[in-house]
Parts: structure tokens; sequence; C-alpha cells
């Protein structure tokens, strides 16, 4: 349609002026000088040979150069149809399990980096520990078997498949055993799937190995109560703990778990209404579970047991017969006072053992019996099920097959070819079994001495399902799609015993909907989903029945006297050797895992090896220092390790950790520290971690990976600690509240108009065990330096734990010097004994100063404020002046020597691309040269407050948790903002215990400390 | 000015008989228009051995990142700001010979103030090389200067690191043009001396064409004064603010009032020590004796004795208020330094730099060639050492004792430094083979003044004070390079 409105662009060409019309003529308003450039010089002239020369040279140069430049060529491959729940850059999270505990994966773009405890944990409510953190990275590890291998080389599965099934079948046709052996089956449905495969092969049948079993515990109740159960310990429910050699906040049993349960006792809440448990600790190295004790009475090894005896004494007001006196004084009072302690909190008293010897549990069982601890403290009817390895069991295997009876052993996650005490044994007996299948997903001890391995997905990579105690289930589902041509072990058992099932999804599913989902009222598909969503379901537990003891403790008494006896070490050169797990590698199976190698021990900080813990006076007697090799021999065997000098050691006892000297565990953990497996033995049915040995020197040095070097913390007010006694009469004692001087501020305040972002860091809560510092280096994309890097100060941990000794001279436990308390470095040195020791624990990071001494000094502005209160890094505008880091009164900010992540001079174990795949693509990896530190995960700040504002809402409290705080078990740490009075931090900030680590500084740190408050019985012990 | 005659009682500064102004730029540009001499070689060649080790050392920390060094978590200073300081402070003499010295009217800085102005520019670049190596990523070095640039990103004026840049490069480039400017004169000399060919271009270019009139010479004149009165302040200013690098931060055995003039006289203590150090075998292989003189050393000397007593006095001052401020951490910072794990760099620095210039006291002693070149050395060290103590064991023990570690250097960190005294001396001994190493116009205008000839003209005149010239033969006694038989004749 035509339309007859006439459209103008100005007022000239509406008023159509002359000088409009003319311009309009021409296309530019300025003429172009196109004829002089056509007639001149320009077109007209020739080009001269020699600039054509010189064009043509600067543009063969220019290209070749060009060309040297290898362009990386980036294969990507973009979603053709994207997966609906994958939104790149937003991460999804999976309920699943790991080894127990409900867990939450964190997965970016459809690859797993990250696990977190799931808030509904019935175990650890959410904390997860520094294993469990770490576990993530062994998915990426390149180790990791690619495919099966049939007699040492890759085969297919169907070939595998083929050669076990006609294997098994010959085995069970010839009459021959089949033994499944693994470490503690807890899945339900793993149970299962071989009971199937025994039905299948009824000469089939299941063996628990456990590398530190729990044995003598099984046993103990089978005498005691005819239940031959691990227990369900409940420490909230304890007043006073005594444990003999328990590390129960360490490795023993649970330890998140008991973690929980022990601070639930002792942290700010239980405080806060005037409450606090007591625990005494008798032992002979120095455990983390020792170091939280109230009392730690270092006894030998051989005396442990006599110690449970004299307990029982005591309490019963018996002798038993094999009552020998205890060697110190000490210990005997302190037996007396415990004695006394215990029966006053009758019923809600505990008493725990780690020895593996059955008549050390069996008497352990009379003395809870006679507290009433069983249906309180101890429950029997709901056990555990995380260990149930009888040692026995295992030591016959290895003698049916060394009889040539077995015809086909499989392992799963068991290898005892490195952990078995007696190594040539199970060499052995392999040699004579026709088909060792290990599913093995590293070619380990085991594997290499097996003709078929099948290795087994990796847990983020499984489903499956978990029941850590009795009543508790969890269910495992896979997280990514298997990395490698895998196969999960219980699918490969599916196939070879020919399951109508074979998918092992499948077996699953059918196993949760016809069994278990009913126990958490759920049923049918839609319950399986609910199920998926939630992670767990728990049953109500079974009431406690009474308990009557029937073991005879007099013989048990008999027996702990005569073991004691046999382990006394006499003679210069013999030593009590203890071996025992520690919190980072624990029995082994984590040797290749770089975070845990490298994440300090909880006690004695040392990184990257094992080592003999040793008494210093001892060490002096026999004339080693920190870092002296000796060679400790016994049983035949003999290992050469540096020397700890350990406070708190017994005498004349030597603490070895397992885990170490790994051969086929991968380039992380091989002839990482020694292999103290051996020094093991069997008898009375258990196999035993303590024996006699011999130590000498070897001249030689190896000094220790340590990441710290200095030990008491110089009476400094960077620690404030008080007795319980203390605290009761006043709330806020040992801290500055009341005593405040005046301060000064050079500068203005820092505008914090929203957020004021502060921690409170409760010092009565935190054990000191470190899963903070793997679950920030997991977080925050923490470069692993290696032991030499370590040697030389250059850990890069955001958060570190600092590890003190205090001494207090006369058993005085008042805070001040007049009345005795020893922590200077001098005056340590003077002293004799440096047994009786106690230890604070004190989680260390930026503290976000609001007067910070590294932003004053930066010439470049890297670090500056942020208006919520953070203390920021710029690592694009560093220079790396370290400035900043010399003028940190904390000493927390963390320098790149190198560059961590391809410099190929040392390997850090994270320079392949595959295992780069597990780095936070949140966070930047940080170049060499650049300043780096705690950012209070920044990250998850602003995801926090994204995720508010899109939905429109206020950020609400609670909401935003950092990494470390999230995974800690004993909730030592709260993060909030402090510009909300009524968050839980601001309360805890306010609480009367809250001091700031150097606030005289008037730094202004935006962490405080909660004084730690010790529930100390040492005047009495005096 | 040179006609006047001199106090007879004012001891010479040019020794020497029958010394013309011929003689003197004979002498003066022996080495620069003669091939170089079999010493100067070996020196040459072990001195740029050592900036070859420089250069391994500094590229391998290039290359591979600040690791190669020894430090650590905690000790984020150690050799490196170390050396820094130890630089800077020995370039404060040149700068205090040329500009004080030139202020106060003190001639007898004329026949050193030429290799002490060297000194100092090479010391500032050996300094220099420290502030830019030391950084973590070195070749972002620019961030730090004020630029604009389109992501509004500027500089931490309140950061002493801030200031410290601006001090240096002020201070090597007023001390480079003071120098060269100074060099004019005796550029033309050589220029004027040379055959027509490349080395009479090069020198003629050099000589900005002086023409040796009237007038250049006094613009000459003014432009020295005005030069040195802005490198007056610098003398002062540079290592106040170098000593602001820890004297602004909160470390304890840092955080310090005193720091300023302590610095700065140890700053003028160790430069005197190397000017003495350079110029006492300068003036033996190059046949300078009658214009570096005893006089010349012996003053030194003495300010050497009296910045080194200045030294002493803050040394006691520090631990006297790390009593008596009753802060625990900077208590321990000073009991730590004297009786901690590194109590031996304490005693080193102690002894070399308290104990040790007390010694002058004895004439014999500050008028005796090898023990003031000896002397010299040590003091080199104590003071190394001094900055070593201030830096390392104040980090590695400050408030948390978790942190506490021990600093061990690295090869490479031994690299840097040894490799740092060998380009310095590199580029010390090519200056003294293609420039005059004595100003020659400045000693030339002593000669009718104050030599030794013209006060024994004075005295062969008669119409002296007995008593002064008895005291003016007396001072000659210390001379090595007055032939004393000559006096011998008079009364």
């Amino acid at each position: 349609m035509d339309s007859n409105k006439k459209y103008w662009k100005g007022l000239e060409e509406l008023n159509k002026t002359p000088e409009f019309v003319e311009k309009n003529k021409h296309e530019f308003a300025e003429p172009l000088p196109i004829e002089e450039v056509l007639s001149g010089a320009g077109l007209a002239s020739r080009t001269p040979r020699r600039d054509f020369l010189k064009a043509l040279g600067f543009g063969v140069g220019a290209v070749t150069l060009a060309a040297c430049q290898k362009v990386p060529v980036h294969k990507s491959i973009p979603y053709l149809i994207k997966p609906e729940e994958v939104t790149p850059g937003v991460a999804n999270y999976y309920t699943s399990t790991y080894n127990g505990h409900a867990i939450l994966v964190k997965t970016r773009e459809g690859r797993p980096i990250k696990v977190e405890g799931n808030p509904g944990d019935l175990l650890a409510g959410g904390g997860l520990s520094a294993q469990a953190q770490a576990s993530v990275l062994d998915l990426y590890d390149t180790n990791r078997l690619k495919d099966p291998q049939l007699n040492g080389g890759d085969a297919g599965w169907d070939e595998v498949d083929a050669f076990v099934k006609q294997q098994l079948a010959a085995a069970q046709a010839g009459g021959k055993k089949i033994r499944i052996i693994s470490s503690t089956v807890h899945s339900p449905s793993t149970q299962a799937v071989i009971n199937d495969f025994i039905a299948k092969y009824p000469a089939a049948a299941h063996i628990n190995y456990d590398a530190f079993s729990y044995t003598g515990i099984i046993q103990a109740n089978q005498q005691s109560f005819g239940k031959a159960v691990l227990p369900h310990y409940n420490f909230d429910k304890a007043d006073v703990i005594v444990s003999v050699g328990a590390d129960f906040l360490g490795s023993w049993i649970s330890g998140e778990e008991f973690t929980k349960q022990y601070v639930s006792n002792r942290g700010s809440k239980a405080l806060e209404s005037k409450k606090m448990s007591r625990h005494i600790q008798f032992e002979s190295g120095m455990s983390i579970t020792g170091t939280n004790a109230d009392a730690r009475i270092p006894v030998k090894v051989s005396e442990e047991g006599l110690v449970l005896v004299a307990l029982y004494n005591a309490i019963s007001g018996t002798t038993l017969p094999g009552t020998k006196k205890l060697e110190s004084a000490k210990a005997a009072t302190a037996v007396t006072l415990a004695a006394k302690e215990l029966l006053a909190a009758k019923g809600k008293a505990l008493v725990v053992a780690g020895s593996n010897e059955v008549a050390n549990q069996v008497v352990a069982n009379a003395i809870n019996v006679l507290l009433g601890s069983y249906g309180a403290t101890i429950d029997l009817d709901n056990p555990s099920n995380q260990y149930k390895g009888n040692d026995a069991q295992f030591v016959a295997f290895i003698n049916e097959a060394k009889r040539g009876e077995v015809g086909a052993a499989i392992f799963l996650n068991a290898n005892p070819a490195y952990d078995y005490f007696n190594a040539k044994d199970v060499k052995d007996a392999l040699g004579k079994i026709k088909l060792k299948v290990s599913f093995s997903s590293q070619k380990d001890e085991t594997a290499d001495l097996a003709n078929v391995i099948a290795p087994n997905h990796h847990y983020l990579e499984s489903w499956g399902d978990d029941s850590a105690v009795s009543g508790y289930y969890t269910v495992l589902q896979p997280t990514i799609n298997p990395v490698y041509n895998t196969r999960q072990a219980e699918q490969s058992l599916l196939i070879w015993s020919e399951n109508a099932v074979t998918d092992y999804y499948t077996y699953v599913r059918n196993n949760w909907v016809n069994n278990l989902l009913t126990l958490g009222g759920l049923s049918g598909q839609s319950g399986w989903e609910t199920l998926l969503q939630t992670g767990f379901v728990k049953v109500a537990p079974k009431t406690a029945a009474p308990v009557t003891n029937a073991a005879n403790v007099s013989a048990a008494a008999q027996l702990i006297a005569a073991n004691s006896a046999k382990l006394a070490a006499s003679g210069d050169d013999k030593v009590e050797l203890q071996l025992y797990i520690n919190t980072a590698i624990g029995d082994g199976s984590y040797a290749n895992n770089p975070w845990l190698q490298e994440l300090p021990d909880p006690v004695s900080k040392v990184t990257w090896d094992n080592y003999a813990a040793l008494a210093p006076k001892y060490a002096e007697k026999l004339g080693v220092e920190e870092g002296d090799v000796v060679k400790i021999e016994a049983n035949g065997y003999s290992i050469e390790v540096p020397v700890l000098l350990q406070p708190g050691q017994a005498q004349g006892t030597v603490s070895v950790a397992v885990g170490y000297g790994r051969t086929h565990s991968g380039l992380v953990g091989n002839s990482v520290g020694k292999n103290a497996y051996p020094f093991a033995s069997f008898s009375n049915g258990t196999i035993g971690k303590t024996l006699v040995a011999t130590i000498s020197k070897t001249g030689e040095v190896s000094p220790l990976a340590q990441t710290q070097t200095h030990h008491s913390y110089e009476g400094r007010d960077v620690i404030r600690e008080v007795s319980l006694k203390e605290y009761l009469k006043d709330p806020a004692a040992g801290t500055d509240h009341g005593k405040e001087h005046k301060t000064y501020d050079l500068w203005e305040a820092h505008e914090r108009p929203v957020y004021d972002w502060k921690m409170a860091i409760d010092l009565n809560a935190c054990t000191g065990c470190g899963a903070c510092i793997v679950a920030c280096s997991a977080e925050n994309n923490i470069p692993v330096v290696g032991k030499d890097e370590v040697r030389r100060r250059r850990e890069m941990h955001w958060i570190r734990i600092d590890r003190y000794y205090s001494y207090e001279k006369n058993g005085q436990a008042a805070a001040d010097e007049e009345t005795g308390l020893v922590t200077k470095e001098k005056e340590i040195a003077k002293l004799e004994d440096l047994d009786h020791v106690t230890v604070v624990h004190q989680p260390m990071m930026c503290q976000h100063c609001d007067h910070a001494p590294c932003e004053t000094v930066c010439p470049v502005l890297a670090t500056v404020h942020s208006s919520e209160g953070l203390n920021q890094m710029a690592y694009n505008r560093c220079v790396g002046t370290r400035y900043c880091a010399n003028n940190c009164p904390y000493k927390v900010r963390r320098f790149n020597w190198f560059n961590y992540w391809n410099d190929s001079r040392f390997d850090n174990y994270l320079q392949n691309e595959h295992t780069q795949l597990v780095l936070n693509p949140d966070v930047t990896t940080r170049f060499r040269g650049v300043m780096e530190k705690c950012s209070m995960c920044v990250q998850r700040i602003q995801a926090g407050k994204l995720k508010a504002k899109i939905e429109k809402r206020p950020l609400t409290d609670g909401e935003i948790k950092v990494a470390c705080q999230q995974t800690c078990t004993a909730n030592a740490i709260i993060f909030g903002n402090a510009n909300d009075p009524n968050s839980e931090l601001s309360k805890a900030l306010k609480s009367e215990r809250t001091y700031y680590v150097l606030q005289e500084l008037n730094v202004q740190p935006g962490i405080g400390y909660q004084v730690k408050v010790r529930n100390t019985i040492e005047n009495e012990l005096a | 000015m040179a006609s006047h005659s001199e106090s007879i009682i004012r001891e010479p500064l040019i020794t020497g008989k029958n010394i013309t102004y011929a003689q003197i730029t004979n002498e003066v540009l022996l080495p620069v228009e003669n091939k170089p001499n079999k010493a100067w070689w070996i020196g040459f060649v072990v001195a740029s051995l050592g900036a070859l080790l420089w250069v391994v050392s500094i590229s391998l920390t290039f290359w591979y990142g600040l690791g190669e060094w020894g430090l650590n978590k905690t000790v984020g200073w150690a050799w490196d700001i170390t050396g820094f300081v130890w630089w800077v402070g020995i370039g404060h003499a040149g700068t205090l010979i040329s500009a004080v010295l030139l202020l106060f009217r003190q001639n007898w800085r004329n026949s050193i103030n030429r290799s002490a102005e060297a000194m100092t520019i090479f010391a500032v670049i050996c300094a220099a090389t420290y502030i830019v190596a030391h950084m973590g990523r070195p070749w972002l070095a620019y961030f730090t200067l004020p630029l604009p640039n389109q992501y509004v990103l500027w500089v931490n004026w309140n950061s002493a690191l801030m200031m410290d840049v601006f001090a240096i490069s002020t201070y090597f480039s007023v001390s480079l043009v003071f120098w060269y400017t100074g060099l004019l004169p005796d550029i033309a000399t050589i220029r004027d001396r040379a055959v027509p060919g490349l080395r009479r271009r090069i020198y003629s270019i050099l000589s900005f064409g002086w023409s040796g009139s009237v007038k250049t010479w006094q613009r000459f004149e003014t432009v020295s004064l005005i030069l040195a009165g802005i490198s007056t302040p610098l003398v002062l200013s540079v290592h106040t603010i170098v000593s602001f690098d820890f004297a602004t931060s909160l470390e304890p055995g840092w955080h310090t009032t005193i720091f300023p003039p302590y610095f700065v006289a140890g700053a003028i203590f160790s430069g005197f020590a190397m000017v003495q150090t350079l110029l006492l075998v300068t003036r033996k292989v190059l046949g300078l004796e009658n214009y570096i003189t005893m006089f010349h050393i012996e003053s030194m000397n003495k300010i050497i004795t009296l910045t080194g007593s200045i030294v002493g006095v803050a040394y006691l001052t520090e631990f006297f208020i790390a009593w008596y401020s009753g802060v625990e951490y900077e208590q321990y910072a000073f009991i730590n330094r004297a009786t901690g794990p590194y109590w031996w760099a304490y005693w080193s620095m102690m002894s070399c730099n308290v104990i040790s210039p007390q010694l002058f006291w004895f004439k014999k002693l500050r008028t005796s060639i090898p023990f003031s070149w000896a002397l010299s050395i040590v003091v080199n060290i104590g003071m190394w050492f001094e900055r070593f103590v201030i830096i390392v064991t104040s980090l590695h023990r400050d408030y948390i004792p978790s942190s506490w570690v021990m600093f061990y250097p690295s090869w490479v960190d031994v690299g840097v430094f040894i490799g740092s005294i060998g380009l310095f001396f590199t580029m010390f001994l090519l200056f003294i083979r293609f420039l005059p190493s004595v100003a020659m116009a400045e000693v030339k205008l002593l000669l009718k003044s104050s030599s030794e000839q013209a006060k024994k003209k004075l005295i062969d005149h008669g119409h002296l004070d007995a008593e002064q010239v008895a005291d003016y033969k007396d001072a000659l006694k210390k001379y090595d390079s007055v032939d004393l038989a000559d006096y011998e004749t008079i009364k």
C-alpha cells in the first residue's frame, strides 16, 4: 500500500535549502581526491623491483615467524544436546556415601570436584574427615588401571570373564575352596552380592580382613555377652571418659562420629550450660585423642592392660589375680582418681581400650558392666558394622592356601600382600592358588601377585549403598561416567556368578525397593527417587537388652599380666614398639593421595614420612636427636626411620605409624616412609600391634618435613587456656574483657554497609584433626609442594593448625607464671620430665584484619579491603615483593615460590591434564611469584549472595558455609555476618570466652577465638 | 682562588716535588691512555667471572622462580634485601663526599670524589638489580610506577616500598648527573690529548662540546653547586626511606623510630669503608700516592670511627628501648638476636661494626695502609651482618611461635650476592680504564694552594711561625709519599 506520508530527516531537507540540495548531490560531504590519486605518483608509477622484493621479503618473513608459534589445539566438544541438569558454571550436588557417611558430591560440568558432608548424616552431621575430603582426588589418579588385566597384560572384559568363570567352575568342581577376601563389607547390597556368589559357588566363603582389625573387641563381646559385635559407642552420653590407648578422636573405629559426640559435651553449648565432660587418657604414644584429654597419663605399652586391671580393681574393690603395681606412681594415683570419677558418674561413664588383645577388652567390658555403661554409653544391640574383620579367619585362609586347599581367591579392597604382617606367607599362599583375582583399581602389592585384575570403579563412579551402623542406611550413586575401562566389583561378581540380574544398578535398586526402603517408610520408584535425593534412611534403634557378664575376668587379668611381662622391654637397646594408624594415611590405602601425604600429622606436624616417636629423655639416653635415623629391629625384620622427639611419649616406648613404605601404590605413595606392618604378630586369636624391639643408631640423618618446628607458645597470649573451675567462677577468665585499653585509629574505619564477614573459632571444640586443611586445599586449588619443599618450610596451606605444648610444673594448672605454668623454650629445655605435657590446637588462617598490616605495605595495592570486611588478594596485580607476608603478624600468607602447576622439575602430582580436572573452576590457580592466602572462600560468599539475589530474598544466616567450617565435625568454626546481631556468629563473638589473637597490636583481626577450657584434675593428681 | 696561600698548619693535599699541571694529567690519565697492565687484567678477569656467576644465578631465579633462593613461608626477605640495603648504604659515601663535603668546602674531597661517585653509581645499580630480582614477577616491575592506565590501577603511596622506588631512582639519576657533570672537563682533556680517530670522536661526543672558556667554567661551578644542593638532602633521605621499609612495619625488631638516623650513619660508615677498600688499592696500582695521600686516608678513617660509634650507640639504644617498652615481642626479638640461633651473626656485627672501628683511636693504626684496608673489609662484613641480623633474626621468630623457622641460604642466594660484587668490580675496573679515576681539574685547583710543594715554597720564603712549621713537619711524618729528607735542612 502506498502511503502519502512524508518523512524527512531534518529541517534542511524539509525546507530544501539550496545548500542542502547542492550537498545532497554528492555521496561524500567533502570531495574525495580520487583524481589526484589516480593521476599522480600513486597508481601510475611503476612498482620498483626493490620495493617488490622488500614487500615479498617482509611478507615471507612475517608469515614464517608467525608459523613458528605453535598454536595449541584445544579440542572441545560442545554439547550438541545439552543435558538438562548441566549448566556450565553452576554446580550440581548429588547425594552419595563415603565409607558409611552420607555425603554430597559437588560436580561441575559433569565432573565431581568436591565431597561435602550431608548435613543429615547420622554419624558426623555434615562433617567429614580429611580422608573423605581427599578421596575425590583419587578419582583422577593417573596411576589407576585403565583396563582389566589378565596374566599381566591388558585384556578385554569378555576374556577376563571367560577365564574367571572357567577357573571358578574348575575350582568348584575340583573340590577346592574359593575365598573372597575383603576389608569389612558394610554395604547391604555388596553383602547380598557376595551371598549370591556363595550360593552359586558353595565352595566359596567370605572373609572380612581388616589391616587394623577390632577382633579383640568383637571376640571379647562374644565372651562377655555372647554377641560377637563391635558395639556402637555414645561419647555424648558420657560425663567421664577413660580411654586406655584408644585414639577415639582419630583412627579408632569412627573418629568423626566420636568427635561430634565428644565435642557436644565440651564445646560452647555445653559450657554455656556449665557442663563439660572429663576425659582421662592413658596411652604410650601421643595420639590426637591424648592431646585433647583433660588429663593424659603416659604409660608403657606393656602397662596398658595393667591399667585396665588396676582400674577394675579400684572400681570393684576387689583384687584380680595377676594384678601388678604400675611403674609410675602418678599413673597409679590417676587410676584411683579415674575410678572415683567413673563411679561417681555411674551410668554416664565410659571406658574404652585400644588394644586388640581379647583379654584387655574383656576387662574393659567388665569395667563398663560395673559402671552400668551398657544401654547408656555403649550400645550392643545396634552395633557398628564398620569393622567385622576376624584375624583368625584370615590366618586360617593363609594356612589353607599354603596347604594347597584353595583354588580361587578374590580380593576386594584388601591388600594383604602389603598390610598382612607376613608378606612372605601371603606370597607363598597365593603361589599355590590357581585363580587370584584383585579388584584393586591400581596394581597394588596384592594385585601384582594376582593373575586377574578386574579394576573396580572409584566410588564416585559407582552405585551401591552402605550401613556403617545398624539402622542407618545410605545410598551410593555415581556422579561421573567411568573414566577408564573399569567395572564395578559387585557387577563382576554378579557376572561371574551368573546372577539373574547382572546390572548392579538394577540389583541395588531391587535390594532397596524390596528390603530397605520400607525401613525408612518409603516404597517403590518414588521412594527410590526420594532416597536418591535425601541420601539415607534411619531406622529407630532397637532398645537395649540387659547385659550380664559371662566372661572370666580373672583369667583375662592373668593373661594380661603374662602378656605384659612378655612385652616389658628389658635391656638398654630394647624398646616397646607400638604400631599405630595416623589420621592422614590410615592403613596405607590412602598412600597415593598427595593431599593426605602433605597433611601434617595433627600431633607431630610431620608430612610425607613415618618416624620413630621417642620421648626426648629416652632419645637423649640413646644418644639420638630429631631427624637421626634409627634402626628398629624385631622378629627378623628391621626398618630405618628418622627419630621424632615426642613430648608425652612414654619412656622406653617407640611408636611407628603403619601405612607407609608402599611399593605399588603409585607415583605419590611409593617409598614414602617405611612399612611397619611386618612387626605385627598373631597370638591369642588376634593380630597384635605391640612388641619388643631393638633400637639402634645408624648414624644417618634424614630431616623430617615438619610444618611446625617450634612447639612451645612461649607463654604468649596467643593461646588462652583456663581450667573449668576458673571458667565456672568467671566465664570471661583468660580473656581481656573489662580490661580493654582505649585504642586510637590512624585510619578511618572501613565501610561495611551490608555484610561484615567474620569468624569465630572455639578452641574447646577443635580437636586438631586437620580435615579443614584438606577441605581448604580441595576448595581453593592449593598446590601440593612435596617433601623437599615442606622441608624448606614452603607448604602452601591456607589454614594450618598450630599445635603447642605446655607443661605444668608441680602439677599446677593456674595460668600465670608465678604459679608454675612453664611454656618458654629455654625453661622447657631445662626440664627433666617432658612426659606430662598438655597440648592445645589452634586453627590459624588469614584473620582478615580491619587494620590489616599487609594492606598498608603493598606497593601496588594488590591486597586491599573489601566493603564486606574481607582482606582480598588481587593475584593479577601482585608483583611478589613479599612485604605483606613479612608484615603479617600471624604469618598466614603463602608465596608461590615456583610455578607449582607446571614445573617439571618437581612433580606435585597435579601437573597433568587429567588430575587437574579436580580443580575448582571457581578459583583460579596462582602463578609463580604471587602471594596467596585464605580468602574466606570468597567464591562461596559470592555464589551465596548471587543465589539470594536471584531468588529476590535476603541472605539467611548459615546459608554460606566456608570449606573449613563445613567439614568440621566438631563445629569449631562459625562463619557469618557480624552486621547481623542475630547471626550465630555474632552470638559466638559475644561469648565471654572470646578473645582475639594479638589483639594488643590493634590490627583488629576478624577471627575471634574462644578460650580453651580444660576440665583439669591436676591439683588432685600432684 | 688557587693563588691564595693556605695556612701552613693545614696538611698538604698533594704531595711530591715539582708537580705540574701536565704531570697531574699525565699521571691520572696513565691507565686511560695506555694498554692496561697485568694487575688490571687479573682483576678484570676475576671480577667478570663474578659477574658471570651473577648472570647465572639471576637467570636461574628468573627462569624457575624465587624458590631457587632459601626463603620460606616465614622469612620472606633475607639475602636479597640484605644485599639491597648493603649496596645502597655503600653508595652513600660517594654522595656525601661529592655533595656535602663540597658545600662544606672540604677541599680534600677533590682527590677522592670521582671514584667515590663512580662507586655510588655502581653500588646503586647493584642495589637496583636486587629490587627487581627480589620480585616474584619481575617482568611486572613497572607495576610499581604510577603509570596512568585504563584499569584505573594506582600505586600505594602508604607503602615504604613505593617510596623506595622513588628514592632509589631519584638517587640514581641525580648521582649520575652529578658525576657526569664533574667528568666533563676531564673528558675534554682526554679528547684534546687523543690523536684524531674513533677514540677522539667518542670522547668528543662524551665531552658535550666542552670548550674550557671562562663562561663554561663558571657555569660548571654553578651547576656543581646546585647539584650538590640537590644531592645533599638525598644523603639523608634515601637511607631514611630505605629504613622505612622496616620502620613502618609491625615486625618486632623493625618497628623502631631510631631507624632513619641509625641507617644513615650506618650507610656512611659502610660507604667510607668501601671507598677505602677501593682507593687503597687503586692508589697503589695506579701510582696515585701523591694525590690520594695519608691525609685522605686518615680523614676517612676518622669518619669511619665517628659513624661506627653512632651505629654502636644505636645498637645499644635499640636494646634499651626494647627493654623499656615492656613489649614482650620486642624484648624477645632482641634477646633472640643476641642469644638465639643466629647469635653468631649478631656478635659478628657487634665486633665488626662497634668494636673494630674503635681501634682507629690509635694514630698508628689509622695511618697504617694495610690495617686500614683490612679494617675497611671488616666494616663491610659487619655492615652486611647488620642488615642480615635486622632482617632475618627479626623475621624468623616474630609473633606466633608456631611459624618460627630457620633460614638457610641456597647456593643461588650466595651466587647472586657474590655475583653482585663481581658486577660492581667489573664496572669499577672498566671505569678506571676509560675515565680518569681522579678529578684532574679539581685536583689541579689545589696544586697552587694546598700542595706540599706550595707549602714548601712558603716555608722556604720564611715569615712563618716556627712552631707552626714544626707542627707541619711533624704532620708530614705519617705520609708515605713525602720525602722527609727535604725537610731536614730546615731549621
